[in-house]
């Protein structure tokens, strides 16, 4: 229970703290929950369901209040918790830091994360996904570029929207199969003509969270313009949301409509792949650059959960774990360099890593994380991907393989053309303690996670199984 | 000990090297971290010795498990045989005397203990490479030693002159090996999907016990698995077409040169294919390719050598040019030989890289040849090991190069007479290339600044030490693979040896003639020697003054511009790809999406305010409005009660 609860309390709370404290208080209260996340998680047992609310009944139109995890679950709630500690305290000498609605909003946000990857019913889903919205946005009204407010409402309106289908998708789901309750819509076969429809409605809510190519126009510049927690938020955990959806909710659920699907998104999925990196290689805008690179890798996830085996599940969610760290890593970098020289133009930047040596160090550290050189949790994931994908379909495995080479030049480049080379520069603050702490704490993740990925596919493969059994099951009962 | 813990230690130790240097080099002196960086490969070195006396037959040690899925299986494991062991030996000697070398190369730098944290984990991964028994864990060395190699060559990264070209050479080089990289990946891919296995000796049983499906000789699988691990290859040890990386890389410091992209990361590629000698055996197709694209990069490259003025530039494209005769072997299936070549090339090419290390040591930094001249009064035993490095390398006989050359060259002559021609169109070239590099930079007159001839001097000890080594090893190099006209019982001794690993000993070496290996021995032997006579003649002349590029004319031209390679893949790849990038920013991203999404957000806009013109306050109009809907109501219920009908 707690791991819902608490965030909120610690919402709340915040909102109310002397501006002196306040910024110790965030840190503090996002350890704390970060360390029940990882209580929760070392503690689980893979075989069963953990439920945190349970009480079994049904309340009017159906609706219930179920809340648990399975092995999918706990690994995303642990990632949530995580990326919220990683977030406050990447922010602990900015600014923003000292506002208490700022810190307020943060654990909003972790509440809005905790109940999504919890609920066990498809109306409380719709809820949680739709409440996240709103301390993002106001993160964003409150402390972004002044000059933003159009990309914020393209943002928001475009979210939206999206989301809109997904309600009407959830409410057929309630129509056809009288609940809500995700165990028992989990064993209602759809018929693959009804079952197409609600699964795009879906999917267009998905697609544009994730971003999935073409519904991806407002993310580039609102990871440009959105305060550095902001565009954490959005990219290492925000997006996350629709992925789990999508593994959980819209595909399982949705089963026969997945031979329908399957070609459409894996081929915008690898488009996304090719674009994205492609458009990262001419980008001169730093932060851009790690936008349209996140739309590369994340294409590639979205194609290995659409393949939807064992094994590309697996590969989805242990990459998943991997790109938040990397986003938090790139975005925390690019944000440092934007704080330190007031520019974002790469073509302005040159031989940081001379005059900072311990920022080219670690801005070193993670490109090499996000080009998922082996021994690090990015391999393991993208040649679980790459395999699936291939394994699917040979041309666009080795489509989505292009990402092994252009990931390799738009990365470098970007490293490149801002640490290396003569110093444009002549001034520019070292690390401090807390950046440093946010660096090493990505590093030592993806490297663990890269020689012992077990830790992870030994918690969501249970989980894995048991949903694709249930599917099976399921759809035996329409043959 | 064991030969599991030895491994971990092997493993550990130039890891906990370049920790070390890591985490504290800053806070050491210069001869503590050097010392701990050389001590930890020595002893590297030492231990492998031990594996090497006490190997009789593969042993497999694996330590963990590292990837459980439903459909496989990978272990972190590793496989110690005699090839393994062989190719470690190689790395952690001349390892060692690089790093010895480089106490006294890089004494004046300031990155010293960065460079030799480098420098070990680059020996980390490339033990790793060679010692791993399954493709995973080589190709977790495989990258591993990629990125060392793009952290040295981009060393300099800040120089205020140099600093952007290097790092430019650092990224050209990770990016070509990514592509290199891509097939090895896709060959895994296709292995794991065929086999179920990644382990050498798994699948090297597989093979040959047969029955496993879609492999048969010349199948498309085994070809298309084959040529993929040929593509990673050619990536990682610079074959046409991704060979023009490596002359780049020479923008790394002299020791880099000499020990990852002379001696040996870039023998990786013939490594990975010899280890894959089951797999190439049934695919005569793939290895006519490599042979072709042997022949084509060793002669291409000898000929852009020809007209190179920097002295590191001339030994990257002879480097090349060797790597290409290693390929040649690998295609003729003589995977032992191109072994032989490997390690005497690692001998001969680390001693000339040192060697041009210690010249550009002793003439403050100056790299262009014609720039030098005289050299051999002032350096006398840098210049008289390069002197046996450079006959090394043209096959001059006797010495360990005309060996390992001469077995590859009778090999190919038993194969195909009119391809012989070629390759030794090739050698001649190289002896070419060879001794004008030797004699514009050690004899006729002094051609540098006054400084610099006041400066030069012959380098310290710890230098020209591993150069005393290396030349040893460059004379005696050859004993390693006799051929059989010398010795008919004690001959071959490193075929023989490597024979124990897994696949290698059943493939069978023919052995030339006697009359022809004395032939061709002969014909070899006296094209070095006269290329030697031409080349004092025409280089060693005390007036030769400096050319300048613009007075080149005709294929001269061609070589200096290395036959305008590097320009024709800007052309055909990096521009179009810009091109596109730029493109798909510009016009999808900005004018067709972005346009799509705000003209929707118009569209609706506008529409709002079509509609509120409606909302007029006038009953009247309401009242129409009213009518009209009830109509339509009408009119769709009568359709639809129609249509139910």
């Amino acid at each position: 229970m707690e791991l819902v609860i608490l965030p909120l309390v610690f919402g709340i709370l915040s909102f109310f703290i002397p501006v002196k404290w306040v910024r110790v208080s965030t840190l503090i209260f996002a350890f704390s929950s970060l360390i029940v996340g990882i209580t929760r998680l070392l503690f689980f047992d893979p075989n069963y369901m953990e439920y945190i609310f349970h009480t079994g009944k049904v309340y009017k139109l159906g609706l219930t209040f179920e809340m648990g995890y399975d092995g999918i679950g706990i690994v995303m709630l642990a990632l949530s918790n995580l990326v919220i500690f990683l977030v406050a305290l990447a922010n602990f000498n900015k600014e923003e830091a000292n506002a208490p609605r700022f810190a307020g909003l943060i654990f909003l946000m972790q509440f809005g994360l905790n109940g999504l990857f919890a609920a066990q019913d498809a109306v409380m889903f719709y809820i949680f996904w739709e409440f996240t919205l709103i301390p993002v946005f106001l993160m964003l009204y409150w402390f972004g570029a002044k000059e933003n407010n159009r990309t914020l409402l393209k943002f928001f309106l475009y979210t939206l929207f999206g989301s809109l289908f997904m309600l009407l998708s959830i409410l057929a789901i309630g129509v056809y199969s009288n609940s809500y309750a995700y165990e028992t819509i989990q064993y209602t076969a759809i018929p693959a003509k009804y079952a197409c429809w609600i699964f795009s409605g879906f999917l267009i809510a998905f697609a544009v969270k994730v971003p999935l190519f073409p519904f991806h126009t407002w993310q580039p510049n609102t990871y440009s313009t959105a305060p550095m927690a902001g565009t954490m938020l959005l990219s290492a955990i925000m997006l996350k949301m629709a992925l789990f959806g999508m593994i959980k909710w819209m595909i399982p659920l949705n089963f026969s409509a997945l031979a329908t699907w399957q070609w459409p998104v894996i081929i915008l999925s690898v488009i996304g792949i090719l674009y994205g990196a492609f458009i990262a290689m001419r980008e001169y805008n730093i932060r851009k650059v790690f936008a349209f690179a996140s739309i590369s890798h994340l294409g590639l996830i979205v194609a290995g959960i659409i393949v939807f085996t064992v094994d590309s599940l697996q590969g989805s969610i242990i990459q998943m774990v991997n790109h938040s760290l990397i986003a938090i890593g790139l975005f925390f970098a690019a944000g440092i360099i934007e704080q330190r020289l007031g520019t974002s133009n790469l073509n302005e930047m040159g031989g940081i890593a001379k005059i900072a040596p311990r920022f080219g160090f670690w801005f070193g550290v993670i490109m090499f994380v996000s080009l998922s050189v082996p021994m690090t949790a990015g391999f393991i994931g993208e040649f679980l991907l790459i395999k699936s994908v291939f394994e699917f379909n040979i041309w666009m495995g080795i489509f989505s393989a292009f990402t092994l080479v252009i990931g390799a030049v738009y990365m470098i480049r970007a490293y490149q053309m801002s640490s290396m080379g003569a110093p444009k520069i002549t001034e520019f603050k070292d690390l401090m303690w807390n950046e440093i702490s946010v660096f090493a704490i990505i590093a030592i993740l993806a490297l663990s996670l890269g020689l012992y990925p077990d830790f992870i596919f030994s918690i969501v493969k249970p989980s894995i199984n048991h949903m694709l059994e249930a599917v099976v099951d399921t759809q035996l009962i329409i043959k | 000990m064991s030969i599991s813990i030895l491994l971990i230690i092997l493993l550990c130790l130039p890891l906990s090297g370049a920790l070390i240097n890591g985490l504290f080099g800053k806070y050491l002196p210069k001869i503590i971290s050097g010392g701990i960086g050389t001590a930890m490969v020595a002893l590297s070195f030492v231990i492998v010795l031990s594996l090497f006396g006490q190997i009789t037959e593969p042993v497999k040690v694996t330590l963990f498990n590292l990837i459980q899925l439903d459909s496989f299986d990978i272990n972190a494991s590793f496989l110690i045989d005699q090839l393994s062991v062989w190719m470690a030996l190689i790395i952690t000697g001349i390892g060692t005397l690089i790093h010895i070398f480089s106490m006294g190369y890089m004494s004046h730098d300031t990155g010293y203990y960065k460079f030799f944290t480098y420098l070990n984990l680059f020996i980390f991964a490339m033990l790793l490479l060679v010692l791993g028994s399954n493709y995973f864990i080589l190709f977790f060395g495989w990258e591993g030693v990629g990125i060392c190699s793009f952290l040295l060559i981009g060393f300099h990264y800040s120089d205020p002159e140099k600093g952007i070209a290097n790092s430019l050479a650092a990224r050209k080089a990770f990016v070509m090996n990514r592509i290199g990289d891509a097939g090895l990946v896709f060959a895994i891919f296709m292995i794991l999907n065929t086999f179920h296995t990644l382990e050498f000796d798994g699948i090297a049983k597989m093979v040959q016990g047969g029955g496993v499906e879609g492999i048969s000789i010349n199948s498309v699988l085994i070809i298309a698995i084959t040529l993929c691990l040929f593509l990673a290859a050619t990536g990682k040890s610079a074959q046409i077409p991704l060979f023009t990386w490596l002359p780049d890389a020479m923008a790394g410091p002299t020791p880099v040169s000499a020990l990852i992209h002379a001696a040996t990361m870039v023998t990786a590629g013939i490594y990975m294919v010899t280890r894959s000698n089951f797999l190439f055996e049934l695919a005569p197709y793939s290895k006519d390719v490599m042979l072709y694209i042997g022949i084509a990069t060793s002669l291409v490259a000898a000929f852009m050598a020809l007209r190179q003025n920097d002295i590191k530039k001339v030994l990257a494209y002879s480097t090349v040019s060797q790597l290409g005769l290693m390929v040649v072997a690998l295609g003729l299936g003589a995977y032992t030989v191109a072994i032989f070549h490997v390690t005497t090339h690692a001998f001969f090419k680390a001693l000339l890289f040192l060697g041009s290390g210690s010249v550009i040591h002793g003439m403050s930094d100056e790299q262009d040849i014609w720039l030098m001249g005289g050299l051999r009064k002032i350096m006398p035993i840098t210049h008289l090991t390069f002197l046996i490095g450079t006959l090394a390398i043209s096959g001059f006989p006797l010495l360990s190069g005309f060996y390992s050359k001469d077995e590859i060259i009778g090999h190919l002559f038993a194969e195909n007479p009119i391809l012989y021609g070629v390759i030794m169109c090739s050698v001649v070239l190289t002896a070419v290339y060879m001794f004008r590099l030797y004699f514009l930079t050690f004899h006729g007159s002094f051609r540098g600044t006054k400084h610099q001839k006041d400066h030069a001097h012959e380098s310290p000890i710890s230098m020209t030490l591993p150069l005393v080594i290396l030349a040893i090893l460059s004379v005696f190099g050859g004993l390693l693979n006799l051929p059989g006209l010398f010795l008919h019982e004690g001959a071959h001794w490193l075929t023989h040896y490597l024979a124990g690993a897994p696949g290698l000993g059943l493939i069978e070496h023919p052995e030339a003639a006697v009359n022809t290996t004395i032939l061709l021995m002969a014909v070899a032997s006296t094209v070095s020697i006269g290329v030697l006579i031409w080349a004092y003649l025409t280089y060693a002349k005390k007036g030769a003054i400096a050319r300048k590029d613009s007075e080149l004319s005709g294929w001269e031209v061609l070589s200096n511009r290395k036959l305008y390679w590097d320009e024709l893949y800007h052309l055909l790849i990096v521009k179009p790809s810009e091109f596109l990038g730029t493109m798909l920013n510009n016009l999808v991203e900005g004018k067709i999406l972005n346009a799509g999404i705000v003209g929707l957000a118009t569209l609706t806009e506008k529409t709002g305010t079509q509609v509120r013109k409606l909302q007029n306050g006038l009953v009247s109009s309401y009242l129409l409005w009213m009518v009209i809907g009830l109509i339509m109501l009408i009119v769709f219920y009568l359709i639809n009660t129609l249509n139910w009908n």
